[in-house]
């Protein structure tokens, strides 16, 4: 049916997984894995053994095949487990969109499945910063921040196409701010010969749009968490006489808090939707880049929110809320930011024919929001 | 999960856009340049009867019980209905509210009121021989949000009630046949001591109507009026002496009026800051203001928050037969707060244009406001839901 918001019973096993996994397993470990910048064996063999390391790899590579809905209800719950753990158990991670969508089945075959037996390896997707040029042989440049302690296999993306990179990296540990748990380094790419390039403006979109998506749901997964974290505490904590929730101050933020985290979830999911249904490329891209900054949005409000309704306490490490919202900012920062989805979403604006901005027919006589 | 609006329900909203654009932003463009409601004798009136927008839902004979379309069915035409009043609302929202027909108060008499009620006061919307009007009186100049405090009291007096106090803010009161009155029978027991009267109009000790001037939708009128030992048959006290234990009686009766609205007016304001969006993104295109950075940023901060607020509200309506108070409370403070802000901002970029007063943002600006207020402010709203989320404790 038109409008229906049920998750259908595959999906609703999926999450029900993915929370076990995120609550009995990341997240007692979060502080752990912060420490250790990586993950342990255990957490990544209870990973491996449900599968969700080949979420979307098609199932003729031996994935289960599943789409962008899949994939975000699955990392909202990971991101609320550990975002950092989720990042460094998914050897393939958003340098899959990369391959998939600017060189196809063949090229993951060759250069992401082999990634996913290796344990803890790692598959990095970046932007290709201002003034390099993805048209020469061989490529130098520098990330200044990468949520990695290793990389396999570097995959630069453009507005047209992406390179892919094998040799000639070195990475160098920094201290990270979040995402320990994924590991954190500066990495320098060092007159790397280009071991692939593929060229294809639309591939390139969609493979940002996705990648964005994937960035977009595990930050969902944080803010839930950070949102809920409050509201359980403040409604234990007395002050004056009373749980800090029944203060109407409190009670109002963490109501808010709780409408930031819907609202930004119903943008992801129907990005999701847009993704799955592959009808029409400039929406699609348009709906992941808008949920992508709706849910940064959301998080300028509800991380530092999360650690002031605890207040003193917040501000330690002993609760998670700090952790929170440093995740929060670290995940904020990746694929270029807010200001380049911003950017996107706004020029896919301007482009529209006016003047109905948002009940747009689509083909064929359907409608969609 | 699935987020199409199939062709049926889009054959629909073309419709309603088409008369909307033809008709109610036409009229509701002139009565807010008279600054006056639309007169009851307006040919637009007719063209509503004609349409056959103006009758009931209930049919004679017709129980809710037994004969329910199954839930999926019922979502989708919750569904359905959101995304009308969202489209309606973007050509006009006073407008809407003006439209004759049983309005807000038929729902409660669908649900609580007795056969011979349904009969007597609905079935006259069956198959209107006129433009009519009917109206739901709660709101006092003492109580606004806090409804369990309003003072017009019904007494017992012999073979009917007498009815005593005074309202304000009520849709439609002046030109409704028939009005229900929530009154007071019982200030003792609050809110359990509550019950609705349908007072006709013309009836002894009804009376003093004022139109209020308002700052926008003034398509519509908004009345105060005043009840003097006004008499009422007990055959008028909705759902009668002893109401069904099936049905929900008294203030509980009222609020499932004001539950069953909020996500109409979260979908009036995502219409209304719909208009305002395709109004500003006109004026920028027309004034070659696109190609700067904070003009797309924020017309693009603007159509999100829509698009958010519009499948919360959506949502809510998806979820109306089940427990969906948080959703339906969300939706309408988050949708009016959207709306407002689509409106400031249509109102920054068109910049002093917005000042002269005769430009359609400028329209818009002053109305959406009103979707903050309407059937419990954003403030009461959040209070709805952190009791649910917190345990908020009344009062």
């Amino acid at each position: 049916m038109a409008f229906d918001f049920e998750r259908s019973e595959e999906l609703s096993l999926l999450v029900r997984t993915a929370r076990e996994l995120a609550e009995q397993q990341l997240a007692p470990a979060q502080r752990d894995s912060e420490r250790a910048r990586g993950v342990a064996d255990d957490l990544r063999r209870g990973f491996d053994s449900v599968g969700l390391s080949r979420l979307e790899l098609p199932e003729s590579l031996g994935g289960a095949g599943l789409g962008a809905l899949a994939r975000v209800l699955v990392n909202e719950e990971l991101g609320a487990g550990d975002p950092g753990a989720a990042l460094a158990l998914d050897p393939a991670g958003v340098a899959l969109y990369a391959v998939e969508e600017l060189a196809g089945e063949g090229a993951l075959g060759e250069l992401i499945a082999p990634l996913l037996d290796e344990p803890g390896a790692r598959a990095l997707l970046a932007l290709a910063p201002d003034g390099l040029d993805l048209g020469t042989e061989r490529i130098e440049a520098r990330l200044p921040w990468v949520a990695a302690a290793r990389c396999d296999l570097l995959v630069l993306l453009d507005r047209r196409r992406a390179v892919v990179v094998r040799e000639g990296l070195e990475l160098e540990p920094v201290p990270g701010s979040g995402l320990r748990a994924a590991g954190a380094s500066s990495l320098s790419v060092a007159d790397a010969p280009v071991l692939a390039r593929y060229e294809d403006e639309a591939g390139a979109s969609r493979a940002l749009a996705r990648a964005r998506l994937h960035t977009a749901s595990l930050l969902l997964g944080v803010l839930r968490k950070a949102s809920e974290y409050a509201r359980a505490y403040a409604q234990e904590r007395v002050a004056f006489g009373k749980p800090i929730a029944h203060h109407q101050a409190l009670a109002f933020m963490l109501t808010d808090m709780h409408a930031a985290v819907e609202l930004a979830r119903l943008l992801v999911h129907e990005a999701a939707w847009w993704i799955d249904q592959r009808r029409d490329d400039a929406a699609a891209c348009a709906a992941c880049a808008s949920a992508f900054v709706e849910v940064v949005e959301a998080s300028r409000f509800i991380g530092p929110a999360g650690v002031q309704v605890l207040g003193g306490h917040g501000f330690m490490q002993d609760h998670p809320v700090e952790k929170h919202n440093r995740e929060a900012r670290a995940l904020s920062l990746l694929l270029g930011g807010v200001d380049a989805a911003r950017e996107d979403a706004g020029r896919v604006l301007a482009e529209e024919a006016a003047p109905v901005a948002l009940s747009t027919a689509q083909g064929e006589g359907e409608w969609t929001s | 999960m699935d987020f199409l609006i199939d062709a049926e329900m889009g054959r629909r909203l073309a419709a309603a856009r088409e008369w909307g654009q033809a008709e109610v932003r036409p009229v509701g463009r002139e009565a807010d340049r008279l600054g006056r409601p639309i007169p009851t004798n307006h040919p637009y009136f007719e063209k509503v009867l004609a349409r056959g927008d103006a009758r009931t839902r209930w049919r004679p004979g017709s129980r809710s019980a037994g004969s329910a379309p199954p839930r999926s069915g019922r979502s989708r035409s919750t569904v359905m209905a959101l995304l009308l009043a969202e489209e309606l609302a973007y050509w006009d929202r006073g407008v809407g509210v003006a439209n004759p027909g049983p309005g807000l108060p038929e729902g409660n008499v669908i649900g609580a009121g007795t056969e011979e009620q349904k009969e007597r006061f609905l079935g006259p919307f069956l198959e209107p021989d006129r433009p009519r009007w009917a109206c739901f009186a709660m709101t006092e100049p003492g109580a606004g949000s806090d409804a369990a405090a309003i003072r017009t009291r019904a007494r017992r007096d012999g073979d009917g009630w007498v009815l005593d106090g005074a309202k304000c803010f009520i849709g439609n009161a002046s030109r409704a046949d028939w009005l229900l009155v929530q009154a007071t029978v019982d200030p003792n027991r609050g809110r359990a001591g509550q019950r609705a009267f349908f007072v006709e109009q013309g009836t002894p000790g009804l009376g003093g109507f004022k139109i209020e001037k308002k700052s926008g939708l003034k398509a519509y009128e908004s009345t105060s009026f005043s009840l003097t030992e006004c008499r009422v048959p007990a055959e008028n006290l909705l759902g009668g002496e002893r109401p069904r234990s099936d049905r929900p009686e008294g203030f509980k009766t009222a609020m499932r009026t004001f539950n069953a609205g909020r996500p109409v007016i979260a979908a009036n304001s995502v219409g209304i800051g719909r208009a305002v969006l395709d109004e500003a993104l006109a004026f920028a295109r027309g004034h070659g203001l696109l190609g700067r950075d904070r003009v797309r940023d924020r017309l693009e901060h603007m159509k999100r928050r829509l698009r958010a607020a519009r499948l919360m509200c959506l949502k809510a309506g998806w979820l109306a037969q089940q427990d969906n108070i948080v959703e339906a409370s969300l939706s309408k403070a988050m949708a009016a707060q959207v709306g407002q802000e689509a409106a400031t901002f249509g109102m920054e970029l068109i910049g002093t244009v917005g000042a002269r007063g005769d430009h359609l943002i400028e329209k818009l600006y002053r109305d959406v406001k009103a979707m903050d207020i309407v059937e419990g402010t954003g403030q009461i709203q959040r209070m709805i839901v952190a009791r649910k989320l917190v345990g908020l404790p009344r009062g």
